[in-house]
Order: structure tokens, then C-alpha cells, then sequence
């Protein structure tokens, strides 16, 4: 049994598939109703035949009762690519030096990320789809596992999954990240970055990078509690834990509450900004139990049905 | 600005640690979090949006050394100069005589309070090397205050100073205060008050400075309340004065032992004294007491009441009635005259008149029956019923005399007697004093009546000529009617001393003052004085033996007096030759600390710091506990569709 995962979740997420509403780029046959005219069984429409069609697809029937020749278009059955990119960075590695709890209150933010993107990826590849895990470290692919189809894979999938790491050093360049990604990530699909967004150049160039290669893209953006709502005071200086930086702050209840407020608008800014461009968000705190995301929040977001 | 100990402003270096501390504080503890990316957004903000931010960090230290500059500045005691009355060496003299209790000053207030204001702005304006005594001006004066420079024994002696209801000792005051300040350099004598002052004041050696008090002139008194017997009967006089510019209407009422007897509505006019005469007062009266009042219900006729009321008691004359047979004797006459309380008749010898008498005094005469009353026989010429007259002898030289009260203070030896009769009692008398040939002054009781006898012509004698005349006669008198509990004079002034005199068994006394406080002496000596007589009214004394009373009688204290009555305020007043008004000052400079105002101020600062503390460095308890006890779960945050 994985130190990821239960029985009894992984039984659960079963049920569930994701659901892309734009990518339709399948290469092989997959289990989705394609908007490609294709070869499956299920009718779709009829068109005039044109010379050069196949005559395999003509419609006898029809053309022996009206004498004119109709070529059959039936429904293309296609598979999705998922894709899903997990945050590698330093800031990832926090509460620092949290301990592994198997329990669904863990609050380690990578943790919770491999939860999520296991998750995913166990929906995916049991409903047939091209799955690919990509790891984000600083500013590039520090590794990747897939793309791979079949029930079967789940395990291996998880296996890999809980060897990684966040990487020692670097600053998260999230832009330069998911551009490195949308150059190499092969067939494009629905793609879940799962992220702290902690990335002070930004996301949203490496965003228009993806969406431009014709990805479908989704962010879950993580947050530990204490960063939502700091347990500190007094005269600090705040450290960095990827570049090192010090920032000066004396945390009082005014500035306290002026950072509550500088989060929940950052938060929207991005929310907004996701609407705008066409890619989902979901803000997820640590502290609420894995499967909620899945169950409930991608539901809601009508990424998984 | 100035200040009086600058040396102390050096204090200030104590704002290097400060600072240095709080350097040392601002080395923030280093706490590593997962990114600061937002909290950097978040400072470059509030500092773009909130430049006093920066200084907000260091309001702290701000209000610390601000905290530090009040305290030093305060130590070093700020003063601005300001106009001082006096400085230097000050005599402070209050003046605390009745008219002082005249309450004209603006909100009612009495004019012993405005100068007890005026006495404590005049030590808060004081150079800081100034000494002052204060001495309360009353019927005694009273050093409230030695000569010092800490202005919180000065307030606190002028506020414990309280005027009196009698007239001022001002020689005395003035001699006081000359002698507390005599030597001194920059010597003054500052005096608050009325006016009221006499005019004969010697030159003192110091500058006098006079701050009057007052601003009305109006007053109503009773200025004398006697009783008198006359003929037997007591006869009330009242005199009543109006110091006023405008006629007064009063009301005079009289009391007579706590029940109202007459009121009678009266004008006075302005500057004007009206008398009253009231001759038909029971008997039986013993205290009275006279009082004016408003003829409209609620009001007051002027501002000081204290004068408004008077006391007397009526006392019975003691010796009762005395007869006096001679056919002429200046001697006798001029010593009935000069003994108190008693009321003399003259006849000549012959046929006695039918009236009774407390005492008969028969001189060169007596009737062969004498009267059953008290006697003093003086040369008796025949036989009576009491004694035994024979032929004259002329060996007069003194040979001995008794102990005896009637004796006290007389040596008979040396009074020269021409020729005395020889007088032979009948067993009732004792000789007290014996010449060769006989005695010369016999005394006893004969009948219940006390008799004496005097075997020589006075004027055979050089008795009435020696001090022991007026002695016999009074130690003689104190016999036939004896002396009351104490002497009772009319004309009683605060603080004046009452003489009682003990009588018979009597082992305490008991004074019940106007204001029914009572007052038990032990007695312990022949003769006592009663001295707490400050206040005004009537003062009932009682002889106690034991628990029983033996005698009680009354005595009265009144003002009494025109210059207390007088209450217009005087610009000037003479000292010596010089007349000294209120703007002979303004000269000097005091100094007005106002150290206190900083110390205030710095803690304020302080209350302020601490606020500023805790609102911003920590976290509550309160917050704490919520932050802890809320649940990490069912916080989502719905994404949006795209």
C-alpha cells in the first residue's frame, strides 16, 4: 500500500473521470466522445459523398433508396492527454520539517501536491487517458514520468511519485518553468498545475506559453495555513526559504491584518485573471483534507465528473 | 524659561543608553518562511502608501526619549518669572480676626478664604530661595508655619489656619513677625488683610506689603448687650450699629433663657447707633440673648452674622441688701461702694426701718435689741442682747491674732488703736484678734445670722488708712454672703480667662460651651481659669461633686467690638508714619515652577507608550486562543470556471 494513498480513496476516485472542454487532439482511440468525425460505431451525421471518399463509409442504404451517394460520418472516439505539473520548488517544502502523516490533515504543501496530483493521475489513467507528471523545480522539468494509458500504470505512477523531492535550492521562476514544459511536453492536453504560485516573476507568461501550444490548463494553488494566516509577531526578519532574502516587518495586529487582506486580493487577482484567459483555478488550503479538492472543488470547477 | 538647578539638565545623557538599547532591540529575531514574496509586496506598499510608517517603528524610541526630556526638564525645575508680591525673607501675616469671617468675596466665599487664595498664589510665585513664615493674626498670634522654603508645609499651614471670632492682637502680630525676619536681608512683611489695623503701629524694620481683602462695608451689629439690676429687677440695654451706607431694617428679638420675648422691627440708619432699653424682664432671667435678623423670611441682613447675635447673663446682686447705721463714716461708705454686687442703704441711727436686710452694719450705734439678720458691729456703745459692753480701755497693744479665713492677708500688728471698748460676748464669738485689754475683733454665729464686732472707733484707728481695711472688709463680706462659683464680669471678649473659684465639696467642673460640646475639669487647685472661651454664645458652668451638681450659673462671651464690626475694607493701613497701600507692590520677580505640569506630562507619555506597545508588538491572549482552536478543515476556496 503506498504512503500516499488508502484503498478505500483510490476505490473512490475511480468513479470519477477528468473532463476537457477544448483540447480535442487525440491520437489514438480513446474512451471520449471526440468532436472529430471518426471510425467509431456510433452515428454522427451524413455528408455528400466527394469524389475521393471511401467507399467503405458510403451508405448503401441510403444510396439505393434515394440513388444518391452519402458518405456515413460517425462519432470519433479519442483519448485525452492529461497533464500534471507539480510544483518542485523550495517553498514547496513547507511546514518545514513536518513530519509524514498519513492522515488527511497533513498540511505539508508537497505532500498534499503529490496527493493531488497522484490523484489525478489514478483518474486519469482508470478512465483510459495519456498521463504525464512533470516535476517543476525552480525554473525548469526536473523530471517527468509518462505519458503512459492503463489501470495498470497507477501503481508505478504512485510509486515514482513518492520518490520525489523539492529541490535543495533555486528560486521558482514559474514563467520560464512552464514555457520549458509547453516546448517539451509532447501532445498537448488538459494540464493541472498544482503550485504555491510563490514565483516573483510571475506565471502568466509560462500560462499564455501553454494555452498558446493549445493546452487546456488548470491551476490548483496550494497554501499552507500559516501562510494564510501567520503565526507570528513582533519584530521579525522575515527569511526567504528559496533565495535567502530578509525582509524587515514588525507584525502588529494593523499589518497582520493588511496581509490577510494583500492575500485574499492577490488570490482574486489570480482567480480573475484565470477567468479571463479561459484556465481554471482553485485555491486550496493545506489544511482541508485532500479528497475535499478532488471531490468536491474540481467538481465544482467542473473539471472532474 | 529658566531653571533653577540647570546642572541637572545633564540627565539627558541618559538618552545614549536609551538609544543604544534600543538598537540593540531592533535586531530582529530572523524567522524563515516558505516566500516573502507577498510580504515584500506588502512593506513596498505601505511604505509607498504611508511614509510616517518608517517613523511608526521608531515612535517607541520617540516616545521614550520623550518620556526621559519631560522627567529631566521637570528635575531641573522650569520657572518662568512672574510679578511676586514678596521674596526674599517673607513674614506671611493672615489675618484671622472676626471681620475676616465677612463672606462679600465673589461666590460667597468668606474673606479669610480669598486670603488664604491670595496667601498661596503669593508662595507658588516665590524665588525658589525664598523663606517664609506664616503667622495666623487672631486674638494671639500663632506661628502656623516656622520659617522654611518648602512651599507644601506653607500650603499646609495656610490651610490649616482658621479665623477666629475675636479681635486681633496686631502690636503682638507685628512684633512676632518683625522678630522672625529681623537680620535677614531682603526682609518683608506681608500683610493680608481687611484693614481693620490700629493706627498707632510702630515702624517696623522691614518693607511692608498690604494685600486687602474685602469689598463690602454693610454690616448690621449689636455692639453691646448689658443687664443690669436695677432695683431688684433685671433691665436689658442694647445698642445696635449700622457701618453701612444704607439704612438697615432688623428685626431685634430677644430670648430669655431659649424662649423668644419681644422682637421689635427697627431702622438704623446709615452710620448711626440705635439703643434699646427693655425693663420688664422676669426675675427669674438668667440668660438672654439678643439677635437681629432680616425682616423677610430667608434673607440676611449683611455678610459677617457673627455680630448679629450677642449673649448676656443677668446675675442677682450677691451681697443682697445691706444697711449702713452711721451718723457718717467716708471710710465705711467708699468700701460698701467698691464691693461688688451689693446694694447699700444709709440711715441714720435711730429707729430701723421695717424692710429686711441681708446684712445690717451698725457703726458707733447699736440698738439695745438687735435685728435677726447678718450683723457687723462696729464700736459698739452699749449692752445687747448679743453682748456686754463696759468702760473703754486703752491698752491696745496688739497681742496675738488668729488663723482665720476672716484674717487672711491682714497682720494686725501693725495697726495702731487709740482706744477700744471692752466687749464681752455672750459665749457665741471667738476673739480674733486680742489686744492687752481686751479683744479688738470678735466673730460667730449667733441665731443661724453671722455676727462680727470691731471694739474701736475706726476713726480712732489707723485701719481705714492701712491696705488690711479693704481686705477685712472684703474677707468680711466673702463671709456674710459667700463668693459665687466664680466671678462673673460682664464685658467677656474671646479668648478672655474666666476665674472660678471652687466652693465647698466640690471636686470637678463642668463647662457646657455655645455649641453644647462640654468640657469636665478635675479641680485641683484653690482657684481655676477657664481659658477655652474662643467661642460666642453662653457657657453654662457647673461645680460637680461626684455626680451631683452643687451650683451652676451661666456667663456670657460677646464680640463686642467696633473694629471687628467695622468690616469696610481699608486701602491703606499706618504702619508708623508711613501709610502702606496695595499698590506700594508688583515690584518683585517670583518664580512659577510648573515642574509638575511635566511630570504629568511625562506620564502621560507613559500610558501612551504603553498603549502603543501593546497594540502592536504582540499577539493576545485572545487571538492566540482563537488562532488555536480553529479547525483546519472546510476552508475552501471555490475556483472559477472558465
Amino acid at each position: 500500500m503506498p504512503r500516499l494513498f488508502d484503498e478505500k480513496t483510490l476505490r473512490k476516485l475511480e468513479q470519477l473521470s477528468l473532463v476537457a472542454h477544448k483540447v480535442r487532439a487525440g491520437a489514438l482511440k480513446g474512451e471520449r466522445r471526440s468532436t472529430k468525425r471518426g471510425t467509431s460505431i456510433e452515428f454522427a451525421d451524413y455528408r455528400d459523398y466527394v469524389q475521393g471518399d471511401d467507399l467503405r463509409r458510403l451508405d448503401w442504404n441510403i444510396y439505393a433508396r434515394l440513388d444518391r451517394p452519402f458518405i456515413k460520418l460517425l462519432e470519433e472516439e479519442e483519448d485525452l492527454t492529461v497533464h500534471i505539473l507539480v510544483d518542485a520548488s523550495q517553498s514547496m517544502d513547507w511546514p518545514l520539517d513536518d513530519p509524514l502523516d498519513i492522515s488527511p490533515l497533513d498540511v505539508h504543501k508537497f505532500r498534499y501536491a503529490q496527493r493531488l496530483a497522484g490523484a489525478l493521475c489514478h483518474i486519469g489513467l482508470s478512465t483510459g487517458d495519456r498521463v504525464t507528471v512533470a516535476l517543476l523545480g525552480g525554473d525548469r522539468v526536473i523530471g517527468r514520468w509518462g505519458p503512459h494509458r492503463g489501470r495498470g500504470q497507477t501503481l508505478r505512477l504512485l510509486d515514482w511519485l513518492e520518490d520525489q523531492q523539492p529541490v535543495e535550492q533555486g528560486v521558482t521562476d514559474l514563467n520560464a518553468a512552464l514555457a520549458d514544459y509547453a516546448l517539451r511536453g509532447g501532445r498537448p492536453g488538459l494540464l493541472f498545475v498544482i503550485s504555491d504560485l510563490f514565483s516573483p516573476e510571475g506565471y502568466l507568461d509560462g500560462l499564455s506559453a501553454l494555452q498558446g501550444r493549445g493546452y487546456e490548463a488548470g491551476i490548483i494553488h496550494l497554501l499552507a495555513p500559516d501562510e494564510i494566516e501567520p503565526e507570528l509577531a513582533g519584530d521579525l526578519r522575515l527569511v526567504d526559504s528559496e533565495s535567502g532574502q530578509g525582509q524587515d516587518v514588525t507584525l502588529d495586529g494593523p499589518t497582520r491584518g493588511l496581509y490577510a487582506r494583500r492575500l485574499r486580493e492577490w488570490r482574486d487577482e489570480i482567480a480573475s485573471t484565470c477567468l479571463n484567459r479561459m484556465a481554471h483555478y482553485v485555491a486550496v488550503e493545506t489544511g482541508t483534507p485532500w479528497e475535499n479538492v478532488i471531490l468536491y472543488a474540481l467538481r465544482r470547477a467542473g473539471v472532474v465528473r | 524659561m529658566q531653571f533653577i538647578r540647570p546642572a541637572l539638565l545633564a540627565l539627558s545623557a541618559l538618552a545614549i543608553p536609551i538609544i543604544v538599547l534600543y538598537m540593540l532591540r531592533l535586531r530582529r529575531r530572523e524567522v524563515t518562511i516558505s516566500s516573502t514574496m507577498l510580504w515584500q509586496r506588502l512593506m513596498r506598499d505601505r511604505e509607498a502608501n504611508m511614509p510616517w510608517q518608517k517613523l511608526r517603528r521608531n515612535l517607541l524610541l520617540l516616545l521614550q526619549l520623550l518620556i526621559l526630556a519631560a522627567l529631566v526638564i521637570a528635575l531641573a525645575r522650569p520657572f518662568i518669572p512672574v510679578p511676586s508680591v514678596a521674596s526674599g525673607s517673607v513674614a506671611l501675616l493672615l489675618d484671622a480676626s472676626a471681620s475676616m469671617q465677612a463672606a462679600d468675596m465673589p461666590g460667597g466665599d468668606t474673606r479669610f478664604e480669598a486670603a488664604q487664595d491670595a496667601a498661596r498664589s503669593l508662595i507658588s510665585d516665590l524665588t525658589a530661595d525664598s523663606v517664609v513664615t506664616v503667622i495666623s493674626v487672631g486674638p494671639t498670634p500663632e506661628v502656623l508655619a516656622p520659617p522654611t522654603g518648602d512651599r507644601a508645609v506653607l500650603r499646609e499651614a495656610i490651610s490649616r489656619a482658621e479665623p477666629t471670632q475675636s479681635a486681633a492682637d496686631w502690636e503682638s502680630a507685628l512684633a512676632l513677625a518683625s522678630a522672625t525676619v529681623a537680620g535677614r536681608e531682603q526682609a518683608s512683611i506681608v500683610i493680608i488683610s481687611d484693614g481693620g489695623l490700629p493706627d498707632s503701629l510702630p515702624t517696623l524694620p522691614a518693607e511692608v506689603q498690604y494685600v486687602p481683602i474685602g469689598r463690602s462695608g454693610d454690616n448690621v451689629a449689636i455692639t453691646a448687650l448689658a443687664v443690669r439690676a436695677l432695683e431688684g429687677v433685671p433691665v436689658v440695654f442694647v445698642a445696635m450699629t449700622n457701618t453701612g451706607s444704607q439704612p438697615a431694617d432688623v428685626i431685634l428679638s430677644l430670648t430669655v433663657d431659649g424662649e423668644l420675648y419681644t422682637a421689635d422691627r427697627l431702622t438704623i440708619p446709615p452710620g448711626e447707633t440705635v439703643d434699646q432699653t427693655y425693663d420688664d424682664l422676669p426675675v427669674t432671667t438668667e440668660v438672654i440673648e439678643a439677635s437681629l435678623q432680616p425682616p423677610v423670611e430667608g434673607g440676611s441682613i449683611d455678610v459677617l452674622p457673627l455680630d448679629d447675635t450677642a449673649t448676656a447673663v443677668y446675675a442677682p446682686p450677691v451681697g443682697g441688701r445691706v444697711l449702713l447705721v452711721t451718723e457718717g463714716n467716708l471710710f465705711l461708705s467708699q468700701v460698701l461702694r467698691s464691693i461688688p454686687g451689693i446694694d447699700a442703704y444709709h440711715i441714720e441711727p435711730g429707729e430701723l426701718p421695717a424692710d429686711p436686710f441681708d446684712l445690717v452694719i451698725f457703726d458707733g450705734w447699736v440698738p439695745a435689741e438687735l435685728p435677726q439678720t447678718n450683723l457687723l458691729i462696729i464700736n459698739p456703745q452699749q449692752t445687747t442682747n448679743l453682748f456686754v459692753v463696759r468702760e473703754p480701755f486703752e491698752t491696745t497693744r496688739f497681742v496675738r491674732q488668729v488663723d482665720d479665713p476672716l484674717l487672711a492677708f491682714i497682720e494686725f500688728d501693725s495697726i495702731a488703736v487709740r482706744e477700744a471698748m471692752t466687749v464681752e460676748p455672750t459665749g457665741w464669738a471667738r476673739t480674733l484678734v486680742e489686744a492687752e485689754g481686751g479683744p479688738l475683733v470678735l466673730a460667730g454665729s449667733s441665731g443661724g445670722h453671722k455676727v462680727a464686732v470691731l471694739t474701736f472707733d475706726l476713726h480712732a484707728s489707723d485701719l481705714p488708712l492701712q491696705v488690711a481695711f479693704p481686705l477685712l472688709m472684703a474677707n468680711l463680706f466673702d463671709w456674710y454672703a459667700p463668693a459665687q462659683p466664680f466671678d462673673v464680669t460682664s464685658g467677656l471678649t474671646p479668648g478672655d480667662p474666666v476665674v472660678i473659684r471652687p466652693q465647698g465639696e466640690a471636686d470637678a467642673y463642668r463647662v457646657t460651651l455655645p455649641d453644647g460640646t462640654r468640657r469636665t475639669f478635675e479641680l485641683d487647685a484653690d482657684t481655676l481659669t477657664f481659658t477655652e472661651t474662643d467661642q460666642l454664645g453662653a457657657y453654662r458652668v457647673e461645680l460637680l461633686a461626684g455626680s451631683e451638681t452643687l451650683a451652676s450659673r451661666s456667663f456670657a462671651v460677646n464680640l463686642f467690638s467696633p473694629e471687628e464690626s467695622n468690616i469696610a475694607p481699608r486701602e491703606t493701613i499706618q504702619i508708623g508714619q508711613q501709610p502702606v497701600g496695595a499698590e506700594a507692590v508688583e515690584e518683585e520677580f517670583g518664580q512659577r515652577e510648573f515642574w509638575q505640569w511635566l511630570a504629568g506630562a511625562a506620564l502621560l507619555i507613559l500610558v501612551i507608550e504603553w498603549w502603543v506597545y501593546h497594540r502592536g508588538g504582540v499577539i493576545t491572549h485572545r487571538e492566540r486562543k482563537e488562532r488555536t482552536e480553529k479547525p483546519r478543515r472546510g476552508l475552501l476556496y471555490p475556483g472559477r470556471r472558465s
